[in-house]
């Protein structure tokens, strides 16, 4: 197990390394000067130089990208991610700080998707056919058609217009309510509804599709036949053996977890990770766009490692 | 007793001539059988040619949808206006006094046509890499496929942003970044039809025949790669329309002149107290084309391949 983690840790390398290049080239490459913003007329040529020196841009692009690299696997130096152009602070204290509101978001989000879903998509596949079947096969199509700002938006309206139920962005009310649990749980309500409910769709075909697989399987008969009653063949024989594939989604899911769904993020203006990427793009925050490139990267390949070791897990027949 | 001897021969015999009569259906009769068998399939063929239809024919009709005018404020649905000319504004006018449904039918085509674009760049790297990685084998294969790896761990919406904010906003910005980043299904698609392929007893022949690669690949090799590359590309155009749509409605798409749905669910949004209901119209056209999209190439999957039919899915 243990050398397995480690050569898939040593295999993960280039990918990170591919996906550092890209992000490297994506912000080198863009059109315009990157001292854009201090090309004023009052600004000498000689500083302008000097400027070019001190980042580094008179160099060759492969000496710049090895020099941007090298620099950047430091993380235990605050500084290694470079420093914010709008905010004026280090990209990695900036992470460090937005990271808190993301993962309370996008963990909530799970935890309700979960707790809704795996119910749902074994009713219906113990009852397929049933009217709960096609009412949640239905609700999951046009969930999972139903693209997350569209969601988003009508919920937005129905929660915070329309009613006023619900507090309309953000994620407390004032400065003096910062950190209050009860009022931050208020602010949560419409964006967590909007994650989940996506993924509740997702979820609950994937758990109905493994479910009916499992239920089609010799053992569940010869578990009918002698004569166990059904609550016992669907959670003890079934539901644990149809969850095996379901585990490995959580580990999937764990980039939207720290990437954030910057979508939702921006329509409830909640001050996470996504709405700073998103915010870094429209400023032409270079340094914050390549640390939020990467950071998507090693949530992809650290969520495919976790999966694949939660499968190790919970099924005895894989064996590494 | 020989009587009934001889009725069972007759009945043999009359049972193949049965069979005999069966008229023989070739691939492209039972593939179109098992479509229009599919009720959904073509449910979702009839909404997409409609919408295109309509994303045409409105907009010509109606002139230039765009224009608004204070004194049309609030006008209710029309079909000719006050002069007599054809507007088609079944939905009515905005509060700006602009032409609710002519506007949502050029965006519904500004929409499918960057959707469609952007399939098409999908399904040409999706097939280039595929068909050379699944072709090859070893190495080149190794190769391209940690190339999909690195691309599937790239975030993809925040990368089309970036890109189109960088290099501009435009048609073509949105078409390309969306190209470029999307093309992993069609390629892990066709890259595993290939590889079964390779081994199959009559591409092993046209090798032996001397075939050259490239007729190998194109002959023999993509035809039966067709039904994974058609159901690639619908999904492709579902995901290829959502993703601009977000693009657009995050305010980094293109400019108001050439409004997508995205782009007036970006509007709808800022008006969303006053007028909530322009919100509506572009996101169910937007949720038509992803169900319409998905289940054409659920239908189509499952008339070109019957092999890979899926139960229950």
């Amino acid at each position: 197990m243990l050398t397995y983690i480690i050569r898939r840790i040593i295999l993960s390398i280039p990918i990170l390394f591919g996906v550092a290049l890209i992000s490297f080239l994506l912000v080198y490459l863009a059109p315009g000067d990157p001292l854009g913003r201090f090309l004023t007329p009052n600004v000498r040529p000689e500083v302008l130089e000097r400027l070019r020196e001190i980042y580094g841009l008179d160099k060759p692009l492969f000496e710049q990208f090895v020099g941007w690299i090298t620099h950047y696997v430091q993380v235990w130096d605050p500084l290694a991610w470079g420093i914010s152009i709008t905010h004026r602070r280090p990209v990695l204290e900036l992470i460090m700080e937005r990271a808190p509101a993301t993962l309370l978001l996008m963990g909530t989000a799970l935890a309700v998707t979960v707790i809704v879903a795996v119910p749902l998509g074994m009713l219906a596949a113990i009852k397929q056919y049933s009217v709960a079947d096609k009412v949640v096969t239905t609700f999951a199509t046009i969930g999972y058609a139903m693209p997350s700002f569209v969601l988003g938006t009508y919920l937005l309206y129905i929660g915070a217009v329309w009613t006023g139920v619900f507090p309309f962005r953000g994620m407390t009310s004032s400065l003096r309510s910062a950190g209050d649990p009860l009022d931050i749980a208020w602010h949560m309500v419409l964006p967590v509804a909007s994650l989940a409910i996506q993924s509740i769709a997702g979820w609950s075909r994937y758990v109905r599709a493994t479910m009916l697989e499992v239920l089609h399987q010799d053992y569940i008969r010869t578990a009918k036949a002698k004569g166990l009653g059904s609550n016992r063949v669907n959670f003890r024989h079934a539901l644990r053996n149809a969850l095996i594939p379901v585990v490995t989604l959580l580990g999937l899911s764990l980039p939207s977890l720290i990437a954030g769904a910057a979508i939702t993020e921006a329509i409830f203006s909640w001050p996470g990770l996504g709405s700073l990427g998103l915010q870094a793009v429209g400023e032409r925050d270079y340094p914050v766009v390549m640390a939020f490139v990467l950071l998507g990267g090693i949530a992809v390949v650290l969520g495919n490692l976790i999966a694949d070791i939660l499968y190790g897990v919970v099924d005895p027949r894989i064996k590494y | 007793m020989a009587d009934t001897t001889i009725d069972v021969r007759q009945a043999q015999f009359d049972d193949t001539d049965d069979i005999d009569r069966t008229e023989v259906r070739s691939y492209w009769q039972l593939a179109r059988q098992r479509f229009f068998h599919h009720r959904l399939a073509v449910a979702g063929a009839i909404t997409l040619v409609s919408l295109i239809v309509l994303s045409l024919v409105v907009p010509a009709i109606a002139g230039d949808t765009l224009r608004v005018s204070a004194s049309r404020s609030f006008a209710p649905p029309e079909i000719f206006n006050d002069q007599g000319d054809m507007t088609l504004a079944l939905l009515g006018y905005s509060r700006t006094g602009y032409n609710i449904f002519g506007v949502l039918m050029a965006a519904t085509g500004t929409s499918l046509m960057i959707g469609f674009a952007a399939v098409l760049i999908i399904v040409f790297i999706g097939v280039m890499v595929g068909s050379v990685a699944g072709f090859s084998g070893g190495w080149v294969d190794n190769v391209l496929m940690r190339v999909v790896d690195i691309a599937l761990a790239l975030p993809g919406l925040f990368i089309i942003i970036a890109f189109v904010a960088f290099w501009g906003a435009s048609i073509w910005s949105i078409i390309i970044a969306i190209g470029i980043t999307g093309w992993t299904l069609a390629a892990r698609l066709v890259r595993a039809e290939f590889l079964s392929l390779r081994e199959a007893d009559y591409v092993q022949a046209a090798k032996a025949l001397g075939a050259s690669p490239r007729r190998i690949i194109t002959r023999h090799m993509l035809p039966p790669a067709f039904a994974p590359i058609i159901v690639a590309a619908s999904l492709g155009v579902a995901d290829s329309v959502v993703l601009e749509a977000a693009l657009s409605f995050l305010g980094f798409g293109i400019s108001a002149d050439q409004a997508s749905l995205g782009t007036l669910l970006n509007v709808a949004f800022e008006y969303l107290n006053r007028e909530p209901y322009l919100v509506l119209f572009p996101s169910i056209v937007l949720i038509l084309i992803v169900l319409a999209a998905n289940f054409l190439g659920d239908g189509m999957r499952d008339a070109l391949d019957p092999r890979q039919r899926v139960e229950e899915r």
